[in-house]
């Protein structure tokens, strides 16, 4: 049998990184084919290539044998090739039937209400689905948000679906009926691409499995020739890097202690206590509530149930401010929406959170001392600028993330509050900042690491905890455990080991 | 040029650029209009300016935070209307009195307008489109078909209008002018030297990253939205001043005058950059713009707001496509003459080198 679509030898490199590194694969018609990886190991990189959102930097893409180029997302649907998305990109003030057929630019220009409903209801028949056509995308769950975004496809004839974590927000039930409609399509002889973290699903559906990591294509084989710790070891399976270089010591007071910590319907049961001087990692996938709750101690959005007590009292946080004004010092995840003021100089940044001390006996700011602090900063932590004058903007990604750090350290906090401290940064910036977490540990501070680097959490980290799915999974220390453990525990499988 | 460019920074071309318009402008007007580089002139434009000056550094300050104030011609006219009124009903109120009225009320009406934006989250063109409305309305209603008359203002009041502090050759600087150009120093200083100021362009060029700072944003948006009704309320008593007549239609559309003169003045209006110095520049443009065309007598009313409109547009243009090609040469040049001071040993140690 001929593949519908073939992706040949594609590489794509985005400024520090190499996504994808020499990439293939082939789609048959009739195939729920997975694809399983890592967070960063190129996935998304390839659907943004099949969907024409990116294109690739050598190799190229074959339908029905013949290289095509897809420029737009437009030309992708021309081409038969469709995406849905965990959340599902409807318009909620239009309804199901014109949501099915938004795409549809030679329907006229005249709206036939009459012709639009009854073909939309004869798609939604021929997936089995009975669905209100003429009621609004607003009130509709996400299991039937999707299943319109699955008719659009179907109306689109399409030929290739690219499925990118559909389950993610579903219920067992309406995870259920979403593969009965998955199993429908591909008997129809549609080719799927499946994207899922959840490893008991990506056994129940795939036909095929190809594992991707940093990049690279590890392997692919029919699924019932995979077993769960095959396809966990050929995900993680690098050997820890070795410039990790954790001190050991003994850890402090108690920090931070919190107990049956939740949100409704973003995480809950968690408890741990962190120590001064104690590195605590948190694992998990994308989307497993790590973010939430650190948002949580920091007061961005609080929790509403649990108990969290810092330096032994209890305290109620509700705002950033306050828990900077307690101790709590936090780096965001993305740098350019919540890190920093970029058209601000490097000197403005750092005492943005702590301008109070910068003013003098008659109110005004003390622009001596600022840059007195900011210039400390500039030598210790390495950040490199022409001066600390330069825009934020203007700097890399590792010196970017320096400057939050610096501003952050200036508040002189207790506990650090790091989320995804090294994403998007170099090589090199990156085992400085590793240093960086190592000194500052070892100087008495309670460091809470979020991070999907998972060869980053071992190597930095006292203690790991693992969520998945807004619950806590467990607590492992750093010498009994391993890569293989913590992904087990982060995809919801007994440990292997 | 390498001198040039160490003494303009790139975010300095606006102002610069915007100060050769305003020479040309007047260069051009000179050749259409009789005695147009005249003292009598300069008087007359700049008790104009000066009043648009007044409230565009206050609508700078809402501006800056990524909001802005549609109110502030009705505050003005309030504000006018109302202290005028106080005349009417005793000439003896003292002058500082009178001006920490208009002041009050003016304050009063910003921290309404504050309230809602702030920490009623209703989107600040929604809330301020609503009290232009109200403010008006409260004036007809409190105004009642009566007149403020110049017969009832105090004498001291009518003559502070063509008051002259000192004269430069033929040009009078007015007291006016100066209040103007004392409110921009402040409030220029203030944003580069106070916490507050800082806290301004924070809110504006990144909200959520100045959450997370744990800057207080209500609380500062509230502060901003109080100071421009402030400034409006001092443009009021300005108002008053300069025409001593007042009806209830005072003022009106003076907030289309004041918001032109704070974009043209280069003030980002998505909020996060721009200066005093820019928003009394633009208004200068404005009002030198709005004199001249009055005194071509052979250009109707209505091609005289076109027009005004049409260079406003083209300002804004201008500024989005040749403007910041320039500054990205500008700053592209920068660069590489940095490039070289990278290598001197206190930048070496100071990279771990």
């Amino acid at each position: 049998m001929e593949p519908v679509l073939a992706i040949r030898r594609v590489s794509k490199r985005f400024d520090g990184t190499q996504a994808l590194d020499d990439v293939s694969l082939e789609l048959y018609p009739g195939e729920v084919h997975t694809l399983l990886g890592e967070n960063g190991a190129g996935k998304s990189t390839l659907i943004k290539i099949m969907t024409g959102i990116h294109q690739p930097d050598t190799g190229e893409l074959l339908l029905d044998d013949k290289p095509i180029s897809i420029a737009n997302s437009a030309q992708a649907q021309h081409y038969g090739i469709a995406a849905i998305y965990q959340e599902p990109m409807v318009f909620p003030d239009l309804n199901v039937a014109e949501n099915i057929f938004i795409s549809h630019q030679n329907r006229g220009a005249i709206m036939r209400w009459g012709n639009l409903y009854r073909d939309a209801d004869a798609i939604l028949k021929r997936l089995g689905v009975t669905l209100d056509v003429r009621s609004p995308a607003r009130g509709l769950t996400l299991a039937a948000q999707q299943t319109v975004e699955i008719a659009k496809a179907l109306s689109l004839k399409t030929r290739v679906l690219i499925m990118d974590e559909p389950t993610a927000s579903l219920s067992a039930h309406e995870v259920a009926q979403l593969f009965k409609l998955t199993r429908n399509l591909r008997d129809q002889g549609v080719a799927i691409l499946f994207i899922s973290h959840r490893l008991e699903e990506v056994f129940e559906i795939s036909d095929r499995i190809t594992i991707f990591r940093d990049g690279k294509r590890i392997s692919t084989g029919l699924a019932h020739e995979y077993t769960i710790e095959r396809a966990i070891r050929d995900m993680v399976g690098r050997e820890m890097e070795s410039f990790f270089h954790k001190t050991l010591s003994q850890p402090g007071d108690v920090v931070l202690s919190v107990r049956g910590l939740a949100r409704q319907g973003v995480f809950e049961g968690v408890n741990f206590d962190l120590r001064a001087g104690e590195v605590l990692g948190f694992a998990g996938l994308v989307g497993s509530g790590r973010t939430d709750v650190a948002l949580a101690l920091f007061g961005i959005a609080p929790p509403d149930a649990g108990e969290i007590y810092f330096q032994g009292k209890r305290v109620n946080i509700t705002s950033p401010e306050m828990a900077t004004q307690l101790g709590i010092a936090y780096v965001p995840e993305d740098r350019r929406q919540h890190g920093l003021v970029m058209p601000f100089p490097i000197v403005s940044n750092i005492s943005l959170p702590t301008l109070r001390r910068y003013i003098n006996r008659i109110g005004l700011i003390d622009f001596d001392r600022e840059r007195r602090t900011a210039n400390e900063f500039r030598n210790r932590l390495k950040i490199r600028s022409e001066s600390i004058a330069t825009p934020a903007g203007k700097l890399s990604g590792g010196n970017q993330q320096k400057v939050v750090l610096s501003k952050w350290l200036n508040t002189r906090p207790k506990l650090l509050i790091l989320d995804e401290p090294t994403r998007g940064i170099d090589v090199g910036a990156k085992s400085e900042v590793h240093a960086m977490i190592n000194d500052l540990a070892q100087q008495g501070l309670a460091i809470l690491m979020i991070s999907s680097d998972l060869p980053e959490v071992l190597g930095m980290s006292d203690r790991i905890l693992v969520m998945r799915e807004g619950r806590q999974m467990g607590i492992f220390s750093r010498a009994e455990t391993t890569q293989e453990v913590i992904m087990t525990a982060a995809m919801g499988q007994e440990a292997a080991s | 040029m390498t001198a040039i460019r160490r003494l303009v920074r790139p975010e300095q071309l606006r102002e610069i650029s915007l100060l050769i318009l305003i020479v040309l402008a007047c260069l051009f007007f000179s050749t259409q209009i009789n005695g147009f580089l005249s003292g009598r002139t300069f008087a007359r434009v700049s008790t104009s300016v000066a009043i648009i000056t007044v409230v565009a550094v206050g609508q700078t300050l809402v501006v800056l935070t990524r909001n802005i104030d549609l109110s502030v011609g009705s505050i003005v006219g309030f504000c006018a209307y109302f202290v005028g009124m106080q005349f009417t009903f005793d000439r003896t109120i003292p002058p500082a009195a009178a001006v920490a009225m208009a002041i009050g009320v003016g304050a009063l009406m910003g921290g309404f307008n504050g309230l809602l934006v702030a920490y009623a989250r209703v989107p600040a063109i929604i809330v301020t489109l609503g009290t232009l409305a109200i403010y008006r309305g409260l004036l007809v209603e409190y105004g009642n078909a009566r007149t403020v008359t110049t017969a009832n203002l105090p004498s001291w009041l009518v003559g502070l209008q063509p008051t002259n502090l000192f004269s430069i050759g033929d040009i009078d600087i007015r007291l006016m002018a100066f209040i103007a150009i004392v409110v921009v120093l402040v409030f220029q200083l203030g944003l580069g030297y106070l916490q507050f100021g800082r806290r301004l362009y924070a809110i504006g060029s990144n909200p959520d990253a100045a959450r997370i700072a744990g800057i207080p944003a209500r609380r500062t948006v509230f502060l901003a939205y109080v100071m421009c009704g402030a400034l409006a309320g001092l443009g009021g008593f300005m108002f008053l001043v300069r025409f001593g007549d007042i009806t209830i239609v005072a003022a009106q559309g003076l907030e289309l005058q004041v918001v032109a003169a704070v974009v043209v003045g280069g003030v980002n209006i998505f909020g996060g950059s721009g200066t005093m110095f820019g928003a009394m520049l633009g208004a200068v443009m404005i009002g030198t713009l709005e004199y001249s065309l009055t005194r071509m007598t052979w250009i109707s009313q209505f091609w005289k707001d076109a027009l005004l409109g049409g260079f406003i547009l083209a300002a804004v243009a201008a500024d989005a496509i040749i403007l910041t090609r320039i500054r990205k040469f500008w700053a592209r040049t920068e660069l590489t003459l940095a490039a070289p001071v990278s290598e001197t040993p206190e930048v070496r140690r100071a990279a771990g080198d």
